[in-house]
């Protein structure tokens, strides 16, 4: 049980200060569960690319994070500690949205946001690179998936293909 | 506008179960504002954009709030597991799969998560490139990315001090303009 706490508050730490969207908290998220020992580098990666096949936001891959960390126990601790920060926010919202959408603070800080969250984003790739890109074949790949979706190519279609490309690649080896 | 809690939730078990590849406030756009009516395409922007400022993902947030907005404290939290179920049952399944059956390197399974993985990283850039001409349309919004990056990205500082550090300073860059 203490252990489900330790990944409760662990989760809870960076859905905190995960702010700027998406999952910019990716490159801490990898830093502090790989120094646990909660997974290996290998399986931060395959984590991730498995969080794009599911509905939902992509930050379901902490379920797997959780799992790996404790079992069961820890997949829904760490979905708890990632999620509520952001969710008691938004339902205590519902008093005084009107005021936070128009309030000179609140629309500089959300102009703010959008440079910051490229930085985050830009710091996302640099992690993701480096976790999850080892061969020249994988980078075409990654160029390949940029372009389409840059052209309006469906998402999920998208990374169906790269699981195909992915799998003949290794049977033609 | 008030929203019985059992419609509440299947109609945000059902955003859940399709908003597939991300995008999830698309979904919960045309869900909410066009086929059910239960909010005006203002008052969905208008909160969208505060959500925007809160932790978390822009998807669950935005969940969590209409939920309270329509159904009260305990509609927030129907609408957030609603949101949440299918993907996170679905999540738990793979992931038991991939821990049971183990994916070593060089298996069928590791090759097919590899190429998801160079996929996955062709969407973060793609969705970056598109931003690039609105969201860094000026110097300031160049250095604020910048700074960020190096700190975060490059020095590894953990991301509360970064934001600590450059949110304050991005307010203060934006403060004329937000007038």
């Amino acid at each position: 049980m203490s252990e489900g706490l330790e990944v409760f508050f662990t989760f809870l730490r960076l859905g905190l200060v995960s702010f700027g969207g998406g999952m910019a908290n990716l490159p801490e998220m990898a830093r502090v569960l790989i120094a646990k020992g909660w997974v290996t580098p290998q399986q931060f990666a395959d984590g991730f690319a498995m969080g794009q096949f599911v509905p939902g936001p992509n930050m379901l891959a902490v379920v797997f994070y959780g799992l790996s960390a404790c079992g069961p126990v820890g997949a829904v601790a760490a979905a708890l500690g990632m999620f509520l920060p952001g969710a008691t926010g938004a339902i205590l919202l519902v008093h005084g949205w009107e005021w936070m959408a128009r309030a000179r603070w609140s629309r500089a800080l959300r102009m703010a946001l959008v440079p910051v969250s490229m930085g985050l984003s830009a710091s996302m790739l640099l992690v993701l690179i480096e976790l999850g890109l080892d061969s020249l074949w994988g980078l075409a790949l990654v160029g390949l998936a940029t372009l389409l979706i840059y052209r309006g190519a469906n998402i999920l279609a998208i990374m169906l293909a790269g699981g195909v490309l992915g799998l003949a690649f290794t049977w033609l080896r | 506008m008030r929203v019985p809690l059992p419609q509440l939730f299947t109609a945000f078990l059902y955003i859940g179960l399709t908003a597939f590849g991300g995008g999830g406030t698309a979904h919960i756009y045309e869900l909410m504002v066009v086929r059910r009516g239960w909010l005006s395409e203002r008052e969905f922007l208008e909160t969208t954009a505060v959500c925007r400022v809160l932790p978390g993902p822009v998807f669950a947030n935005l969940a969590a709030h209409l939920g309270a907005r329509l159904g009260g404290a305990l509609g927030g939290l129907v609408a957030l597991a609603g949101v949440l179920l299918p993907g996170s049952s679905l999540m738990l399944l793979l992931s038991l799969a991939y821990f049971r059956f183990g994916a070593q390197p060089g298996s069928s399974a590791e090759g097919a998560l590899s190429g998801v993985a160079a996929a996955a990283i062709g969407l973060v850039l793609a969705t970056m490139l598109r931003q690039v001409r609105v969201g860094l349309d000026s110097l300031k919004a160049i250095l604020l990315a910048l700074a960020v990056f190096v700190t975060y990205g490059l020095l590894h500082w953990s991301l509360l001090l970064v934001l600590l550090l450059t949110v304050p300073v991005g307010v203060a860059l934006y403060w004329q303009e937000a007038e």
